[in-house]
Order: structure tokens, then C-alpha cells, then sequence
């Protein structure tokens, strides 16, 4: 990488760095305001409300601080150069986008298929996308995905009595 | 003495030593897994023990206990993901040793750290029970919540390159702790009408979102590397146990201060070895002449962290034996295992059954001999995993992290949790926040907010948190170590910017 490519990357760093502490100063006052709204009890001085508002205040006050920081060191330009790196970023990172997108879907498909069915069809999914592609990878593919979707619920169940998700079909 | 005998002898029976034995390579297996933790394998435990004596079934789970404890350094060090809650300040130095081609010399460090701090731990107990559980437990909310503020600041030691970062990383943390219903009234908050926030967020799917699905995700990072077949760690892999052994004994200092750490904070309720950890690490960082090399792989970091979190074995058992007062889960287990039994836990359990108390410092001493002979033979097996493909090995431990999470509470909402947590824990990492900080606030968030409260609703004199003794002295602690850290902070600047 050159001089000139570590530089960018270092400045769209810190705009991405901006960006972040500007949603965490939104999220923060907008839960603080909803921590203020939590009644109090009767009971005690301070309610359930009372420690929420300390953290959000206190992450109110860091990120704006964060903010008025990061604006000031960020040199002119740097957000209108930071938009065409998004995109190589993400195209650097394609395979952690795979990884989270198999693992998004094995998710959502978990109590629908159940353990089993869901882990070996994301496992079979994920290791023909990572590994290098070879008749010996292939097979290993295979014995691992079968090993740890049935071979693990098989397991857990008649050993530990600990039941996986069964599925609806 | 007849009581040692009758103990010692039921304890060193040979089925006792069987039994011992296969709890504790179940321990490590299970604590080396993410997602499992010593608890869960506990818990797993205890319907096992039902059928046998009273002290052979105590001594089982105490192995489970001791080699649990262990475990978590074994993924924490190959994979950079702590096995159990407990192993997170392991990650810091003994990951990139292992990294940087030393993971037997890792592992070996982490055993024999665990073994001392396990040693350590039992002579506190046989030693110093009645009076330090009594201490324990006459500390009220308002020492406790001093308490939690000054383990707070061990922040200012985890923050990486951004003090600022760091400090917003652990409110996050402790905002997070904040979801769910709240620990005193149990009022829901946060939770926006959805049934997958109402319940909290379980501080282990945190855990395993934050440090193993971003760890995961970062390993694939590399396409080149990772279709080529690249291995987790580079080079030969080669241990010399024995030697290791004298590193460990020639930091005399680290290893008895953080073994302390651990008994302190195991002895008190509601802490253990997940502050313990952390609390050892700090303060071995900041008594070391050279605190910057921390967080690069050197061994003194190791041996805080494993020595800490393996003191807090025999810490937690203080109060169990002397008051009948659980200092945490694992002890709360082991207590339901004594009452199932039929044995009446509290002051009079040393009295009353002085042969099954001798019996327990004995079993926890061959436990931790038992964990050292287990790891040190199978320590080959373990390095093993290192030779494995990144590409093979990241959707596997996926899956046990899955599986970790849902059998946690057997909720599948607790899977969606992990999603999100670990898509948000991966992209906090790519933009240079520390994750360390934000794990510590979710741990202390819930302690620190019960006992502020607890305190207040007892007499609400804020005042008390500086006339009461125990607790001025943790205050005053944790000023000095946040004026401490700072001055640290600016003096590395300052031979930043003169080297610049």
C-alpha cells in the first residue's frame, strides 16, 4: 500500500469514526429522553430511570465531545472522498459480507427447519464459499457439516438432554 | 485430624479419582468450547452426582470447577475468543503470543498460571475462611458500589488507542446492561414492545456476539489467505513445559498478587472470575516497569489474567463453606449439590461435617493437580487446533457458538440477539473501538446499578459512600488508579509525539 493509499484510508477511518459518533450521540439522547419518561417508585429516592439517565448523559456528553474532536482534525474534502471508499471496503470484505449473510439466514431459518437441517445446509453453504476448492476440501465439507449439525444434536440431546431446535415441518 | 484422614481417604478412593478425573477433562472440553461455560457444565454435572457419596460427588463437580476454569484459556489463546467469561483478559496476551508462533508457550503459561492460582487459592482457603467470608460478607451496598467503581477503572487500562473510544465503548456497555427488566423493581425499560429485548440481554450471547462472531468475521477477512488454505498460526509449534513452569515461578510477585485479586473478588458475592480476570490484568499492568508492552504477548499478562481467574476457584468457596453463602452460580450449584444430599449448609458446615469440608480443600487440591496432568498430556492434542484451516475451523466454532447461546436458555430469540451483537461487535472492531471495555460495563453494569440503588433505598444519605471506611478507601483507590492511568496515557503521548 502506498503513502498516498494509507493516508486515504486513515481519513476515511476517521469519517467513519464521525459517522459512528454521531449515531451513538443520537441514540444516547433519544434513550435518555425515553429514560426520563420510566416512573418512579414510591419506594426509593432514585427509580428505575435514575442510573439509564447517568450512562446515556454520561455517552451523550462523550460522543458529542467526540464529535466537536473529530470534526475539527478532519482536513476539508475528506467527506466527499470518504463516499467512493465505501464501496471498496465492502468489496475488500466480501467474504465477512457472506459470512454474516449465511449466518443471517441460518439464523432466521433455525426454528423453521430445525438444528440439524439448518446447520448442515449452512455449513456445507459457508465451506464450499471459504475453502479452497479441491476434491479432498469438498469431501472434508461434507464429514464436517454432517458431524456438526446431526453428529452435535444427536449429542446434546442423548447425552446432555439438552434439545436443539426441532423446526416446524 | 481424624476428620483430614476420613476426608482424605474418600477423596484419594480410587473410583473418587476415576470420577475426578473425566469431570475434569469434561471441564476443560466444555470451558475450550465458546459459548459454554463452567456453569453450564456444572449444572450438567449435577444430576450425575445424585447417585453418589456426598463428598465423591462434590469432589467431581469441584474438578469440573477447577478444569472449567482452565478451559476457557485454551480458545482464548489458539482462536482469540475466551472460552468462558472468565478468559477475556487472557485474549489479550496470550492470543498474540500464540500469534506470533508461541501458542504452546501460551497454553503452557496460561496451565501452570492457573495451576499456582489454583494452589494459591486452596492455602487461602484452609487458612483464612471464617474471617475473610465474615469481611465479606459484613460489606454493604455502598462498599460494593465502590467496589464496582473502582473495578471500573480498570477501563482506563483496556482502551487501546483511544482513551475517548474506550470510555464511550464501556458505556455502551453499560447501556446495554440497562435493557431489560430493571434489577430492582423489575420495571421493564428499553425494551420498545419487543419480547426479544424484555428479557435483558443475556450477558453470555454479549459475550460470544462481541468477542467470537467479530473475531470470526475478521479471520475471513483476507480472501487470498483463506482460500490458500492458511493456517491459524504460522510455523512449527513447539512447547517445553517444564521450562515454562520456571518463567511462571520466576514472576513470584504477578502470580501471588493476582491470585489474591482472585480470592478477594471470588470471596465476595456476586462477583468472580469474570471481574477476577480483568481486576489481575490491570494490576499486573500497571506494577509492570514496562505496562506499554502489555497487549503485544509477553507472559506476564497471561499470568495475571489465568492466575486471577483460577484464585477466584477457592475465593468462591470462602463464604459457601463458612456462611452457607454462594459467591456466584458455580457455588450456588455446588451448595444445591451439598443440600440434595442432605447436608444443612451455613456457620455450622466446618462443625458439623469437619470430615467433608477437609474433604473439599483435599479434592480441590488434586483437581488442580488433575487439571495440570490433563492439560500438560493433552496440550499436543489441543495445539492441534491451531494446524487447522481458517476455513475450516471459522463455520465450525460458528456453530458451537450458536449452540453455546441457545442452550443457554433454550430461547431461539437469543440466537437473533447474537446476529445483531456480532454484526455491531465486528463492525465496532473495524472502527478501532476496544471491545474489552464494552464487555466490562455489561459485566458491572447490572452490580453497580443494584447496589447504588440498594444503598440509596437503605438510608438516603449519599454521604455514606464516603464516611463508610471500606468503601472511602475503594474510592480513593479509584481515583488514584484513574490519576494513574491518565498520567500513563500522556506520558506514552508525549514519547509518541517526541519520537514522531
Amino acid at each position: 500500500m502506498s503513502e498516498d493509499d494509507t493516508t486515504k484510508s486513515a481519513e476515511a477511518g476517521d469519517v467513519a469514526r464521525l459517522l459512528s459518533y454521531v449515531v451513538i450521540f443520537l441514540a444516547s439522547v433519544g434513550l435518555f429522553v425515553e429514560a426520563t419518561t420510566i416512573p418512579t417508585s414510591r419506594f426509593e429516592v432514585l427509580g428505575a430511570g435514575s442510573f439509564p439517565k447517568l450512562i446515556y448523559g454520561g455517552l451523550v456528553l462523550l460522543s458529542g465531545a467526540a464529535i466537536f474532536g473529530a470534526v475539527r482534525r478532519l482536513p476539508s474534502g475528506a467527506l466527499s472522498r470518504f463516499a467512493p471508499s465505501v464501496p471498496d471496503w465492502f468489496v475488500r470484505r466480501r467474504l465477512v459480507l457472506a459470512v454474516f449473510a449465511c449466518l443471517g439466514v441460518y439464523l432466521a431459518a433455525l426454528p423453521w427447519i430445525g438444528f440439524s437441517w439448518a446447520t448442515f445446509a449452512f455449513l456445507v453453504v459457508l465451506l464450499v464459499i471459504l475453502s479452497p476448492r479441491t476434491p479432498f476440501s469438498l469431501g472434508l465439507t461434507l464429514v464436517i457439516a454432517l458431524l456438526f449439525s446431526f453428529g452435535l444434536n444427536w449429542l446434546f440431546a442423548e447425552v446432555f438432554n439438552v434439545f436443539l431446535p426441532r423446526g416446524r415441518f | 485430624m481424624d476428620a483430614l484422614l476420613t476426608g482424605a481417604a474418600e477423596v484419594l478412593s480410587g473410583w473418587t479419582l476415576l470420577y475426578m478425573l473425566i469431570g475434569s477433562i469434561a471441564g476443560i472440553v466444555a470451558a475450550a468450547i465458546p459459548g459454554f461455560t463452567v456453569t453450564m457444565a456444572i449444572v450438567l454435572t449435577l444430576p450425575l452426582t445424585f447417585s453418589m457419596e456426598p463428598l465423591t460427588g462434590i469432589s467431581v463437580m469441584l474438578s469440573v470447577y477447577v478444569g472449567g476454569y482452565t478451559g476457557g484459556l485454551i480458545s482464548a489463546a489458539l482462536l482469540g475468543i475466551p472460552g468462558t467469561p472468565s478468559a477475556v483478559a487472557t485474549t489479550f496476551d496470550a492470543f498474540p503470543m500464540a500469534r506470533n508462533g508461541e501458542p504452546g508457550r501460551a497454553l503452557s503459561l496460561g496451565v501452570w498460571a492457573s495451576f499456582f492460582g489454583t494452589v494459591i487459592s486452596t492455602l487461602v482457603l484452609i487458612v483464612a475462611a471464617p474471617p475473610l467470608a465474615i469481611f465479606a460478607v459484613r460489606l454493604g451496598p455502598w462498599e460494593y458500589f465502590s467496589l464496582i467503581v473502582f473495578a471500573l477503572t480498570i477501563v482506563a487500562s483496556l482502551v487501546g488507542n483511544s482513551l475517548q473510544r474506550g470510555l464511550i465503548a464501556a458505556l455502551i456497555g453499560l447501556a446495554l446492561s440497562t435493557i431489560g427488566d430493571d434489577p430492582i423493581m423489575g420495571r421493564p425499560r428499553f425494551d420498545f414492545g419487543l419480547e426479544v429485548l424484555a428479557a435483558g440481554l443475556p450477558f453470555l450471547v454479549v459475550l460470544i456476539g462481541i468477542f467470537a462472531i467479530s473475531q470470526l468475521a475478521s479471520e475471513v477477512e483476507d480472501v487470498g489467505a483463506i482460500r490458500s488454505g492458511k493456517k491459524l498460526v504460522k510455523g512449527e509449534i513447539e512447547f517445553h513445559t517444564w521450562s515454562v513452569m520456571r518463567e511462571v515461578l520466576m514472576r513470584p510477585v504477578n502470580l501471588v498478587r493476582s491470585a489474591v485479586v482472585g480470592v478477594c473478588v471470588g470471596a465476595l458475592p456476586g462477583a468472580g472470575g469474570s471481574i477476577a480476570n480483568l481486576l489481575a490484568y490491570d494490576q499486573a499492568r500497571r506494577a509492570s516497569k514496562t505496562p506499554e508492552k502489555f497487549g503485544t504477548g509477553i507472559p506476564d499478562g497471561v499470568v495475571a489474567s489465568e492466575a486471577g481467574n483460577s484464585a477466584t476457584a477457592g475465593g468462591g468457596l470462602i463464604p459457601l463453606i463458612a456462611l452457607g453463602i454462594p459467591g456466584s452460580a458455580v457455588d450456588a450449584i455446588l451448595m444445591a449439590s451439598l443440600m440434595v444430599h442432605g447436608i444443612q449448609v451455613g456457620p455450622r458446615l466446618i462443625m458439623d461435617n469437619a470430615d467433608l469440608v477437609y474433604g473439599m480443600f483435599i479434592a480441590m487440591s488434586v483437581a488442580s493437580l488433575m487439571m495440570l496432568v490433563v492439560c500438560v498430556l493433552s496440550m499436543r492434542v489441543f495445539l492441534r487446533v491451531a494446524e487447522v484451516p481458517k476455513w475450516l475451523i471459522v463455520p465450525a466454532v460458528l456453530v458451537c457458538c450458536v449452540v453455546g447461546s441457545f442452550a443457554l436458555n433454550n430461547r431461539v430469540t437469543d440466537l437473533y440477539l447474537l446476529g445483531f451483537i456480532g454484526v455491531a461487535g465486528y463492525t465496532l472492531r473495524a472502527l478501532d473501538y476496544p471491545l474489552a471495555p464494552l464487555v466490562l460495563g455489561v459485566i458491572l453494569g447490572p452490580i453497580a446499578e443494584t447496589n447504588m440503588r440498594r444503598a440509596l433505598m437503605t438510608d438516603a444519605d449519599w454521604t455514606l459512600f464516603l464516611t463508610r471506611p471500606v468503601s472511602l478507601v475503594l474510592l480513593i483507590a479509584a481515583v488514584l488508579s484513574i490519576g494513574w492511568a491518565v498520567r500513563g496515557h500522556l506520558k506514552s503521548r508525549k514519547t509518541t509525539e517526541t519520537s514522531a
